[in-house]
Parts: structure tokens; C-alpha cells; sequence
């Protein structure tokens, strides 16, 4: 009944600004409110009711409703329920107040919903491009239903240049990224520093936006994207996969077999074992130790060849279409997968009683990029990021989804907030992850694996879904749709968040410490934005300057594509 | 205590010895479940194109040249080996193989084309039964997939044309 408590608040306080309210279940509320209160709501929401800022979605309904449509997604992790407070935008004029200045963590949301759906956002404090390439023309919007999945804008313009904005006086810029040895996806970190000291930094990042929801939007199929979407992720695809597939399923009012619960716990399960290794294996990398990062590796392989036993596939286990899982679990699997974690447990148990005693990484570690309970609270800060600073939110235990609901498990927490902290939750973590797959398989039940679906999918629904991921919570929304597949579908992983609290966690710390730091939210960058080249004959030295080198490269690109082009044709 | 960790985490890695894989000398098989290749078999295809429409990366070409013969084309450029194609195919003609070493610098090595004999129903005789909604035929009827280029088109007819599409099909193609 928390659902409907939580909208008679709402009502009490904000009444005439309260349209209509649908709660498709207890733990899931959705109220409509007038655009022009939209902010207050969320100030009370996110402020007065203390819920957690999830994301912001905007969406193109204007062939549907007229109008386009913003919702703002909040948890309320204590009382199970998710609340989605959308707003109805006049299509004649899309613009919304910003609510960035209550809520901080909605900033990089808001952003991406005036980039890629064009709505207008006023008073809000950064309004600098963020999802959109820069040479990409202002006023197109290519999440907006006119725009084609495969648009290329006449108007793009190569030349434009990205404004960086001023460094503090007395700073000096240090870039970090987009390229950097010790992290594997691009983002650009300009880091402000005064001697050894970070003061602050301008992010830049977006350089691999796949477009994958225009895609979704337009080309693909209900059970097409489940596939796509564990390609989100190279790591905790999975979850991006479980998470579709339950928005959807929310969205339909459909429900999984609980044999297809039971299995998604099971591999979700594992795909955090495997995440968490990883990680481990990686901050001790970063940090100069490889012995442990061998380590963790090798004892992680024994999880990916069990993963590819059960689906097929080590990695994208392609686990969920819509309504269930595609493989079943036979007997002679759960016994040794029964036995990996046998083998997997004492081996964990050896190296954490030694690193967890171990002076050199926390010396390290210790006191390093500090999130506190406030920069929690303020960015949206999720997952062992949150948990390592005393916040015990897991949407296991808060949101329960697949069959979380039927098993034991801790939420593991730390007091300090810094990296150290984040390394022995995750450590811990491990144990509880096989705690679940092992009461998952002592419970699971037989029967079928995909229930039968006979009707289309309703139009119109809206679905949401959190699932824990190993780095926080995944959120994804859907609005179902008209010719077998969404009409909307935002995803917000993890990182979206974590990464937003990074300017703050680095701050007045030395340099040197920015890679774990950065390292320790499970994300990645350095690209000095100059290149050498020396000419062996000569022995010469050319510096490259950025424009040079940006004619260069695309003159290649060019001549690349049209031989391409040639070969094709011979 | 460091220096005991440090003995503790010597002994982690003493314990396990070597276990570097002789790789690809020897290769590890794979296990029986395993999602590799897709191999398709013209004799149990019957041309629905089930395959086609469900398959999330756009990798299975579907062309009409005439009401008695379809052509299947197999791309592997960017197909994820999900076996989603397995999956829905209604006369189980492709199986997920082992293969997964197939990086090639010509790619016609990895394509597989089927030229099946379509058998005449009253209507297009192009359908299939769907395992449920979600599964329904994206493009119903006569299918013209560029061959050449290697793409999909977005359209499809419930009549042949004498004359083939090559202006329609410049047109999706621009
Ligand atoms: S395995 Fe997947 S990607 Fe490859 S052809 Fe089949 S459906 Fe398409
Ligand atoms: S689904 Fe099977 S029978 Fe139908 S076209 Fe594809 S391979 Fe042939």
C-alpha cells in the first residue's frame, strides 16, 4: 500500500497539480502532473519524501498524444517502489523547467533528453551539449519520431570545434582521455591542476553513443532488442537483457514462470562473479599489483566457462526474450556448476584474507577518492559506489525482481567511502553472489522456462524495471508500441550516475590517484590531443598539431572508404 | 600484518601453477551447447524467411526472383551468433555449429546462400506460423533484399512486378 500512501502525500501537499496517477502494482507508481509544477513535485519528491533520483526520460509522443512526454524516475528504496513523475509538453512549444537546480544527479539526464528529443530546459545550470557529436547541426533531434533510423544530416559540420570551458585561474589543463592505458572505453577527463593538486575537471564523454534506443524505436523487435541490448555492456550485459525484458513484461502485465526466475537470478548471479573478479583483478592492476590481477583472472575463468556451458556463449549468454529465458538448466550443469563454486569460494576466501590484510593496497586506497553519504545523495550515486559509503541500497533487496524475493543474502556495506572501501565491499560480495546461485538451485522448482504468449503486446503501456547490476542499479523504461515494438526505451546504466560524482570524488587529490579513482566506479580515457611521428630515415621529429592531425585522419577516413568502395565494386 | 599477506598471496599463486592454456595449439573444445556459426541446410529449408525476420542484426537476405525461386543469403559480417534464427526456425534447417575461429579477410568465405524452390499456395505461399505475436513477420509476401549491397530493404509486395525493382530499391538505398 506504500504506492498509494506515497500519492496520497503527493496529493495532500501538491493537489491541484496532480492530473491523474496510475499504480500497476504496489511497488510501482506513475503520476501525471502539470508541466508547470513539474519542479516543486520534484523538489518534494527527491527532497521532503528523501527518494533516490533514478533518471529522466524524454519521448516523442506527439503522433500518439500530441504532445511530447518528461518523466523524471525516482526510488523510494526503503518503501520497494519505483515512482515515475511524467509531465505532457505541448508539442507547439517544447520547453520544461530544468530541475537540475533541486535535484543535481537529473543534470546529465536532462541534458541528453534536450539533445536527443529537442525539449527545452530552462534554468538549467549547464546546458552544454552533452549526448550529440559536436559537428552535429543544432535544432535536429534524432530521437523525435521524424527523424529516420539512418538520417545523416546534410549540415554537419566537421570544422566545429568543442568549446572547453575556462580553467580556474593559477590550474593547468592536464587531459585525461579519451585514451588512456589502464581503462578501456573513451571518455575525456580535462583536469584542472595546480601542482600535484586535481581542483576540478570538464567531462566529455558520449563518444561511443551507438543510438542503440533509435534503433529499438524503429528497426528492431520486441524480442530482437533483448539481444542488442546485452551488447550494451561488454561486461554486465546480461543485465541490460533481464532489465528489457521485465520492463516489458511490466509494461504487458506478463509474468515470467518461476523456473524463468529462478535461472535469471542464476545468471545474474553470475555475471556479477565474474564483474566483481574482474573488477578486483583490475583495481589491483591499476594500482601496480599484477600479481593479484593474474590471480583474480584465473580464478574468474572457471565462472565464464560454466556461463558458456549453460547458454551457450561465455559472455552474451542471449538469456531473455520477453516472457522468459531461452535455455533450461539440466542436472548434470547444476552439479558442476555446484562444484565451480565449491572451488571458487576457497579460493576467494585465500585471497581475500590476504589482500584484505594486506598494508600496501590500502596505504593505496585508503582515504582515495571519497564519496560521502551527501555526494550519494546529490549525484545519484548507485551500487558498491553508494554501499561503500554506508548507503545500503541494492535493488536485490529493495526492488525485488527474477527471484530475489525467495533467497537470503546481505547487502554488504562499508563506512568510509573511499576506495578501499569499494574494493572489500565488491570482495565481499562475491560470497553472497554464491550464497544466492546456491539457494536458488536447492529451490528452483521444475516446469516451464517461457510462458505462452498469444495476443499482441498492448500499445501505450508504460514499463519500468531496476535490476542490480554489478556497478548499481540499471533502470530501463519502456513505452510499448505499435508494430511489435517499443515506442520508447531509455536505458540508464549504472555508470550514467557513478560517473557524474567523479569531478567530485577527485577533487584536492593528487593526480597520481585519478586512475583509481576513476577506476574504482568500474568505468574508463588519455589522449594528449597532439601526436609525434618520427621519420625513420631522417630521424626528424614532426609534432602534429590537433587541426593537422584532425585533417589527416580524416583524409585517410576518406581514402579508406571510397577503396573500400572501389574493392566492393570490382 | 604485510609481509604474511604478501606470503599468503604468493601462496595463492604458487598453489595454482601454470594453467596458461597451449592455445591455439591445442584448443580447448567447446562445450556441446555451445552458439557458433550458424550452418543452414538447404534441403530442410522451405524458404519462410522466419529466420530472416527475427534475426536482431539484419544478417539473412530474402530475394523473390520469381514466384518459384527465393534466394537466402547468409552474411555473417556482424551476426552475434545469438541463434536466434535457430530458435524460431520452424523446420529446424540451421544449427549453431562450433566454428567460432572464423575471422576471414574475404568475407564471401563466411556467406551461405540457399537457393530454395518455393511450392505455390493459393495466396503468396510466403508465411509461417509464428511461435507467438512477438515473432510475426516484420515483411510479409514478395521480399527484394539487395543481394548486391548487401542490405535489407525495409519493403515488401503481395505481387511480383515483371519488371524488377531497381528504382525502388535505389531509392531506399540513398
Ligand atoms: S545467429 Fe543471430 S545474428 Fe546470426 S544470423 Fe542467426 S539470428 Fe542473425
Ligand atoms: S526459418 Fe528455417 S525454414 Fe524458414 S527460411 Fe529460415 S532457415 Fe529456412
Amino acid at each position: 500500500m506504500k504506492a498509494r500512501e506515497k500519492l496520497d502525500q503527493l496529493k495532500a501537499k501538491l493537489g491541484p497539480a496532480i492530473r491523474r496517477a496510475d499504480i500497476p502494482s504496489d511497488h510501482c507508481l506513475f503520476v501525471f502532473v502539470e508541466a508547470s509544477a513539474l519542479k516543486a513535485v520534484c523538489e518534494y519528491v527527491f527532497r521532503d519524501l528523501d527518494a533516490r533520483f533514478i533518471t529522466s526520460i524524454g519521448a516523442d509522443d506527439r503522433s500518439f498524444s500530441g504532445s511530447f512526454l518528461v518523466a523524471h524516475n525516482f526510488a523510494f528504496d526503503r518503501d520497494h517502489l519505483l515512482c515515475s513523475i511524467l509531465t505532457e509538453i505541448p508539442a507547439s512549444q517544447p520547453c520544461v523547467e530544468s530541475i537540475s537546480t533541486v535535484v543535481p544527479a537529473a543534470n546529465w539526464a536532462e541534458r541528453e533528453l534536450r539533445d536527443l528529443v529537442g525539449i527545452e530546459l530552462s534554468g538549467h545550470p549547464y546546458p552544454k551539449r552533452l549526448v550529440l557529436p559536436d559537428g552535429w547541426p543544432d535544432g535536429v533531434h534524432p530521437l523525435r519520431k521524424d527523424i529516420p533510423w539512418n538520417f545523416v544530416p546534410d549540415d554537419y559540420d566537421d570544422e566545429r570545434e568543442f568549446k572547453f570551458d575556462e580553467p580556474p585561474e593559477g590550474c593547468t589543463v592536464v587531459p585525461f582521455g579519451p585514451f588512456h592505458p589502464t581503462l578501456d572505453e573513451p571518455a575525456h577527463f580535462r583536469l584542472y591542476v595546480e601542482g600535484e593538486r586535481v581542483r576540478g575537471c570538464e567531462y566529455r564523454g558520449f563518444m561511443v553513443h551507438r543510438g542503440i534506443e533509435k534503433l529499438a524505436e524503429s528497426v528492431l523487435g520486441y524480442n530482437d532488442i533483448p539481444i542488442m541490448a546485452e551488447r550494451i555492456c561488454g561486461i554486465c550485459g546480461c543485465v541490460h537483457n533481464v532489465t528489457y525484458a521485465q520492463a516489458v513484461e511490466a509494461a504487458a502485465a506478463l509474468q515470467a514462470p518461476p523456473r524463468a526466475e529462478y535461472l535469471r537470478s542464476i545468471l545474474l548471479e553470475l555475471e556479477r562473479l565474474h564483474s566483481h573478479l574482474l573488477w578486483v583483478g583490475l583495481a589491483c592492476h591499476i594500482v601496480g599489483f599484477d600479481t593479484l590481477f593474474m590471480q583474480a583472472f584465473r580464478i574468474r575463468e572457471p565462472v565464464m566457462w560454466i556461463a558458456e556451458k549453460i547458454t551457450g556463449n561465455r559472455k552474451t549468454y542471449g538469456l531473455c526474450v520477453i516472457g522468459g529465458v531461452r535455455r533450461d538448466l539440466t542436472p548434470a550443469l547444476e552439479d558442476e556448476l555446484r562444484q565451480v563454486l565449491a572451488r571458487l569460494e576457497t579460493e576467494w576466501q585465500a585471497v581475500t584474507a590476504a589482500v584484505l590484510q594486506d598494508r600496501n593496497i590500502q596505504k593505496r586506497t585508503r582515504g582515495v577518492g571519497v564519496a560521502d553519504r551527501n555526494l550519494v545523495k546529490e549525484a545519484g550515486l548507485i551500487g558498491p559506489v553508494a554501499r561503500a559509503a554506508g548507503v545500503g541500497i541494492d535493488c536485490r533487496r529493495d526492488h525485488p525482481y527474477a527471484a530475489y524475493d525467495r533467497v537470503d543474502f546481505d547487502v554488504i556495506t562499508a563506512p568510509d567511502g573511499d576506495v578501499w572501501s569499494r574494493l572489500v565491499v565488491r570482495a565481499r560480495e562475491v560470497f553472497e553472489s554464491i550464497k544466492i546461485i546456491r539457494q536458488c538451485l536447492d529451490k528452483m522448482e521444475s516446469g516451464p522456462i517461457q510462458l505462452e504468449i498469444k495476443d499482441e503486446l498492448p500499445v501505450g503501456r508504460l514499463g519500468i524495471s531496476s535490476v542490480e547490476a554489478p556497478r548499481g542499479e540499471c533502470h530501463h523504461f519502456v513505452i510499448t508500441g505499435e508494430n511489435n515494438r517499443p515506442r520508447r526505451w531509455r536505458v540508464r546504466a549504472p555508470t550514467y550516475q557513478n560517473l557524474q560524482g567523479v569531478p567530485a570524488m577527485i577533487k584536492d587529490q593528487q593526480l597520481a590517484d585519478m586512475t583509481i579513482s576513476l577506476g574504482s566506479i568500474d568505468p574508463c580515457f588519455s589522449c594528449t590531443d597532439r601526436l609525434e611521428t618520427i621519420d625513420l630515415r631522417s630521424g626528424a621529429v614532426k609534432v602534429w598539431s590537433p587541426e593537422e592531425l584532425l585533417k589527416l585522419a580524416r583524409a585517410r577516413g576518406i581514402a579508406a572508404e571510397s577503396s573500400a568502395k572501389e574493392s566492393d565494386e570490382s | 600484518m604485510s609481509l604474511t599477506s604478501k606470503f599468503k598471496e604468493a601462496m595463492v599463486g604458487l598453489k595454482a601453477g601454470r594453467v596458461t592454456l597451449d592455445y591455439p595449439a591445442h584448443p580447448r573444445p567447446v562445450p556441446e551447447n555451445f552458439r557458433g556459426r550458424p550452418i543452414f541446410d538447404a534441403q530442410k529449408c522451405i524458404g519462410c524467411a522466419a529466420c530472416a525476420n527475427n534475426c536482431p542484426a539484419r544478417e539473412i537476405l530474402v530475394l523473390d526472383v520469381c514466384q518459384e525461386v527465393r534466394i537466402l543469403k547468409y552474411l555473417g559480417r556482424r551476426c552475434t551468433y545469438c541463434g536466434r534464427c535457430s530458435d524460431v526456425c520452424p523446420e529446424k534447417a540451421i544449427t549453431m555449429s562450433h566454428e567460432f575461429e572464423t575471422a576471414t579477410n574475404k568475407i564471401s568465405d563466411v556467406h551461405q546462400r540457399l537457393d530454395l524452390f518455393m511450392s505455390t499456395c493459393q495466396r503468396c505461399g510466403r508465411c509461417f506460423k509464428e511461435t507467438s505475436p512477438l515473432e510475426q513477420l516484420k515483411l510479409k509476401g514478395y521480399r527484394f533484399d539487395d543481394l548486391e549491397n548487401e542490405r535489407w530493404i525495409f519493403r515488401s509486395r503481395s505481387f511480383l512486378e515483371s519488371e524488377p525493382l531497381v528504382d525502388d530499391i535505389k531509392i531506399e538505398l540513398d
